[in-house]
């Protein structure tokens, strides 16, 4: 049905995806300074740096990697796991969740180096994923040439020196072995190095001697989804997002209702029956009706390397949320709204790069879609 | 209190001077142009060009935090900066108007201010809680009906949308089947016949000029949805489509209707999306992650009246700051409490916030022993699967095959009302014949088959597209050719605050409602009550639609009645609780320390930290809550009797105590969520008592509420509504009985 399309070949899966296993999940976290120790002493122009990249706003706290390693079924979610270690081991673990089943949109994080939803994935792709497809999301044409395997879309930092950070899944056999000194994440931004060098992780292991009899060990690595400022562990800071998708009015304007609205709601007010709905065919309502099941859950905006935080481009979910509109036959203001996107850092921003197509999971092809507007754009 | 990012204002008006990037904080640029009204002008002139160059992002947003904690800036200003002071995510209304026509939404009315954080600082027209159908819906019919007054009353309200989640994150977004209205664009339809199916499928509980209201406004709303936007889907014509579901009859009980207008089975996505798209249009204001952990009501000067609400204690989680918000009206719009129970379709946050809130402040709940079971959750987790897949065909079998639902309601069979489905699935589980979820084939055999094999592939994907894609990544199967594992699942609570059909809170007292001035409530955790005993498929998004609207309409015509400020200048009871809060939160945090380390700059200590993942020794509160879900299945999922519902309060005693030892694993107060779920544990604690002991009181079975030493209805004692609260006091109300005298109920 979408990009998760293991589930179909889950149905044959054999039997041990069933069976609990140990699993490792290597969780890079961050605990915020409160504010109050330490009031932003801030030099007004040092953060509008051109050179400083987006999502490298680096609020001020403890960052370190932590690793939990769990019994937990295979076929089983990463929300399935995660919450399983905050109720067994470590309720200090934050991370956003809600509906459990990939309608809210709010469990969007990096997973093995994919942006994904916590509650779709499920502990069996990431690890197959992670053998197979050691760098999937190094786009085509966009490679920094370093494949690192889980350093998230590594050419989104171009310009910063990265550390090769022992990763990979060959070295993770150490993860059998209790209290094993965890990779430290932090080093790749080398303002960190301070604090994180103090923080090596103590490592939960709540089961070391069931750890031990599989000779292959499984690490699922979850991070912060990039493009956003991670507020806290896996939270980020999505109003930027948001912010971007509302700058394109994502709403219906319909010239009939927008011009006496508040007529229109006192005749509703006063009479039961209002007159009725707007016609649309189920033709018409093709057209829009997958770009309206978006839920905004910014996993296309993580995946988008021109995205990178919204400084240069408002970013695929804004895009899509404006498309949805421009396709939608009710709505009066086509044209305002293909004008409204055509702008440096509208759909002129996007290079056809789609790598956020894949994880839609929604299934849009929003690459695709992406396409459609810049044509659209040029008519 | 003064940890806020702004975004937007700040943003814009950096662009508008022509310094993109530059970037300067709120206070230094006060102290530059020392011009308010000019800022406001920046801030409008800016707002109104979308294609400005956008400056928002990671790298460029602006905390203002430390600056004000320093200078003190003048409140006007804040004020001006969109309520920037009322936290980190409260998007300005000005700032999210992009465009439109329409007067700043200030109006000048100034809070009580003072830096001292103890003292109440914000104050608001309206503060609507939660963003789910009902708060949303609240907040537009608000917006719109003053809107239509405005040219004459020239006011506008200060209104703010407080939600524990980002309002798209809400558990509406799941609901996946229909809303029912009488519309009749694919059939002959009548207001009147889903009048009665909503009465009858309430076991006769519901309140009849509730319903009447109901089902003859419903077409009115649907229309209106469809105005906001909502996709729905269509019939060849252009009209909405509209399908079959459980309990929608024909001509009073007759033959099955098509009622449910749908979005193919994601209408709660597309009611979610829309309304807070309308939302943005109109400029409404929203603090996301705020958790409200008080609700602050006086009580009544005597016994003719209710009391009135005073205001609200929230948690701004970003901060992690507590704060007082003071309210000229407050709606409880928070959502159900499936969570207390194990096996539930409502998300994680579910917990019954709101219902506690009104508990805790010496309020009562209506009805809250009714907890709709949905007969088709998936397997051992939960999630739902509609009732479309039923109506579109799928079909109950036993583990010999046998389509049981001919049994049990001849007829009607598979689209029987849930709570007939709920039972019958049980009945056949208690009877040896449940099968085993095929991930769990050693687990035990509490499921039965949902068999969609009949329908056609193609018209499965294009009518079912979420139930499909649920049962493929959820139970990892394949529903064209396998059958799926089914199980009834805590899906709705019929009950919760009392209110009138104009939104009001009321105490139930000495055979009178008392209303609460300045209290309102909507949506799941209200009780109108329209669903009774048992609620009818396609109803939820309906009555949150539709009575949040007329809430929101009742609260426009108090503000344009208000003459004058009502006398608030007392906020003593509101600095009570917050320091009462304070004090609370600082314990939970300050216990950090003593609890198991996490985070390394405090696990030098290796040998505590080693320790063995001892599970009953770690008492969090995600832990407790799972004891609890487990415990209140036992009690009352489903089916109970006297034995399982005591046994249960015994057990809550158990809960109760191990509740109070909860302390938060680390001290930082931002952001931290098992803070949150300590509170929403207390929360759902103190509902599940109440869910207990109304379940105790009502000796009888009817609609979802099953008790098997007492299986029959009994009108004559307890055809009235149960009054419950949090000293377990339980008073009735009589049902108000208008056109449909109570009848049998089979199907």
């Amino acid at each position: 049905m979408t990009s998760q399309s293991t589930g179909s070949d889950g149905s044959k899966a054999p039997a041990p995806d069933r069976d609990p296993r140990p699993v490792t999940f290597r969780i890079a976290r961050f605990t915020p300074r409160p504010q109050s120790e330490r009031p932003a002493r801030t030099n007004p122009f040092a953060k509008s740096n051109p050179f400083a990249t987006a999502g490298n706003r680096r609020a001020r706290g403890r960052r370190w990697t932590q690793e939990y390693t769990i019994r937990i079924a295979p076929q089983r979610t990463v929300l399935d796991a995660l919450l399983q270690i905050k109720r067994e081991v470590d309720p200090t673990l934050n991370f956003r969740y809600s509906c459990g089943h990939g309608m809210c949109g709010s469990d969007a994080v990096l997973i093995n180096g994919r942006p994904d939803l916590l509650c779709t994935a499920t502990i069996a792709d990431c690890l197959s994923a992670s053998k197979t497809m050691p760098n999937v999301y190094a786009t085509p044409g966009v490679a920094n040439g370093n494949s690192q395997a889980q350093q998230p879309p590594a050419f989104r930092r171009t310009g910063t020196a990265t550390t090769a950070t022992a990763v990979s899944t060959s070295a993770s056999h150490s993860d059998s072995v209790p209290d094993s000194t965890a990779t430290n994440f932090s080093a790749t931004d080398p303002t960190e190095t301070g604090t994180a060098t103090k923080a090596t992780s103590h490592t939960d292991t709540p089961h070391p001697t069931e750890t031990s009899g599989y000779a292959e060990s499984s690490v699922v690595e979850i991070r912060p989804l990039p493009g956003f400022t991670p507020l806290r562990d896996l939270i980020v800071d999505t109003d930027a997002m948001f912010e971007q998708i509302r700058r394109f009015k994502p709403y219906l304007l319909n010239d009939d209702s927008s011009a006496d609205s508040s007529q229109a709601a006192q005749t509703k007010a006063a009479k039961a029956e209002p007159a009725s709905e707007y016609r649309q065919t189920p033709e018409e309502l093709a057209r829009y009706e997958l770009l309206s099941t978006c839920i905004a859950c910014g996993l296309c905006q993580g995946a988008c390397p021109i995205y990178a935080g919204g400084e240069a481009f408002a970013g695929p979910a804004a895009m899509i949320a404006a498309a949805r509109f421009i396709n939608d036959s009710r709505d009066s203001h086509r044209q305002e709204r293909l004008e409204a996107i055509d702008q440096v850092d509208g759909i002129q921003a996007c290079q056809s790069i789609r790598a956020c197509t894949r994880p839609c999971p929604r299934g849009i092809d929003v690459g695709e879609e992406m396409w459609k507007l810049v044509e659209a754009v040029k008519e | 209190m003064n940890a806020l990012i702004l975004q937007q204002p700040t943003l814009t008006f950096r662009t508008a001077k022509g310094e993109s990037r530059c970037q300067r904080t709120i206070a230094e640029d006060h102290a530059m142009t020392g011009n308010h009204p000019g800022f406001r002008v920046v801030m409008k002139r800016i707002t109104y060009e979308p294609g400005v160059a956008r400056v928002t992002s990671q790298g460029c947003d602006l905390t203002v935090g430390g600056h004000l904690a320093a200078r003190d800036p003048p409140d006007d200003l804040i004020h001006m900066l969109g309520e920037g002071k009322f936290g980190h995510k409260t998007h300005s209304a000005r700032a999210s108007r992009h465009g439109l026509e329409g007067t700043p939404l200030s109006t000048g009315r100034d809070s009580i201010v003072g830096m001292n954080p103890q003292k109440v600082k914000n104050r608001y027209d309206a503060v609507i809680v939660g963003a789910g159908a009902a708060g949303l819906s609240t907040a537009l019919g608000l917006y719109r009906a003053l809107e239509g007054n405005r040219s004459k009353s020239g006011l506008s309200p200060k209104v703010l949308v407080v939600s524990k989640l980002q309002p798209l994150r809400s558990h509406t977004g799941s609901a996946e089947g229909g809303i029912a209205a009488s519309l009749g664009n694919q059939e002959k339809d009548d207001w009147h016949w889903h009048y009665y199916d909503t009465i009858k499928g309430s076991d006769w509980l519901a309140d009849q000029d509730a319903v009447r209201i109901l089902a003859e406004q419903a077409p009115g709303i649907i229309i209106e949805l469809e105005h906001d936007g909502v996709a729905f889907s269509r019939t060849e014509d252009g009209h909405i489509a509209q399908r079959k579901f459980g309990g929608h009859t024909a001509d009073y009980g007759g033959h099955p209707v098509r009622r449910a207008a749908y979005a193919a089975d994601r209408i709660g996505h597309q009611i979610l999306h829309a309304l807070w798209q309308q939302c943005l249009r109109l400029g409404v204001e929203f603090a996301e992650e705020w958790y409200v952990t008080d609700l602050v009501v006086d009580p009544p000067a005597d016994e003719e009246t209710g009391g009135q609400a005073r205001g609200l204690i929230v948690l701004d989680t970003h901060a992690g700051k507590l704060q007082a918000i003071q309210a000229d009206n407050i709606v409880l719009c928070t959502g159900g409490a499936g969570r207390l129970f194990h096996t539930t379709s409502n998300s994680w946050d579910l917990t019954g916030d709101g219902m506690a809130l009104a508990l805790q402040a010496g309020l009562q709940l209506e009805d809250v022993e009714f907890i709709q079971f949905h007969p088709t959750g998936l397997g051992h987790t939960g999630i739902l699967l509609s009732e479309a897949s039923r109506a579109e065909g799928g079909v109950l079998r036993n583990s010999q095959g046998r389509a049981f639902m001919q049994d049990y309601a001849p007829g009607h069979g598979d689209l029987a009302a849930r709570d007939v489905v709920s039972r019958s699935i049980m009945a056949e589980i208690d009877a040896g014949r449940g099968v085993a979820d095929p991930s769990d084939p050693d687990g035990p055999h509490d499921c039965v088959w949902l068999d969609m094999t009949s329908i056609d592939g193609q018209r499965m994907t294009a009518l079912l597209p979420q139930v499909t894609e649920t049962i493929h990544r959820y139970a990892h199967l394949d529903p064209t050719v396998d059958m799926v594992p089914v199980k009834p699942t805590a899906h709705y609570t019929m009950g919760g605050i009392p209110i009138t059909d104009r939104g009001r809170v009321y105490r139930w007292q000495n055979g009178h409602r008392r209303i609460i001035d300045r209290l309102f409530a909507a949506g799941e955790c209200s009780c109108v009550s329209v669903h009774g005993a048992n609620r009818l498929g396609g109803n939820s998004l309906l009555d949150a639609c539709l009575f949040g609207t007329r809430t929101g309409q009742t609260i426009a015509a108090v503000i344009s009645k208000a003459d004058e400020l009502n006398d608030m200048t007392d906020t003593s009871p509101l600095t009570q609780a917050l320091q009462k809060r304070q004090a609370f939160l600082d314990e939970l945090l300050t216990g950090a320390s003593e609890a198991k380390p996490s985070e390394p700059a405090l696990a030098d200590d290796q040998g505590e930290a080693s320790d063995p993942g001892d599970e009953a020794s770690l008492n969090n509160p995600y832990a407790l809550m799972g004891r609890l879900g487990r415990l209140m299945e036992e009690a009352v999922a489903v089916r109970c009797d006297q034995g399982s519902i005591e046994k249960g309060l015994l057990g809550l005693d158990q809960l109760e105590a191990d509740a109070k030892q909860l302390r938060a694993h680390s001290e930082t107060a931002v952001l931290n969520q098992e803070v949150t779920a300590i509170m929403e544990v207390d929360n759902l604690l103190t509902l599940a008592r109440a869910v207990l002991n109304a379940s105790l009181q009502r000796q009888e079975s009817r609609g979802a509420l099953y008790r098997s030493d007492y299986p029959r209805r009994d009108d004559e004692h307890y055809l009235a509504h149960t009054m419950i609260d949090a000293k377990e006091d339980v008073s009735w109300q009589p049902v108000h009985i208008v056109d449909m005298p109570p009848k049998g109920r089979s199907y």
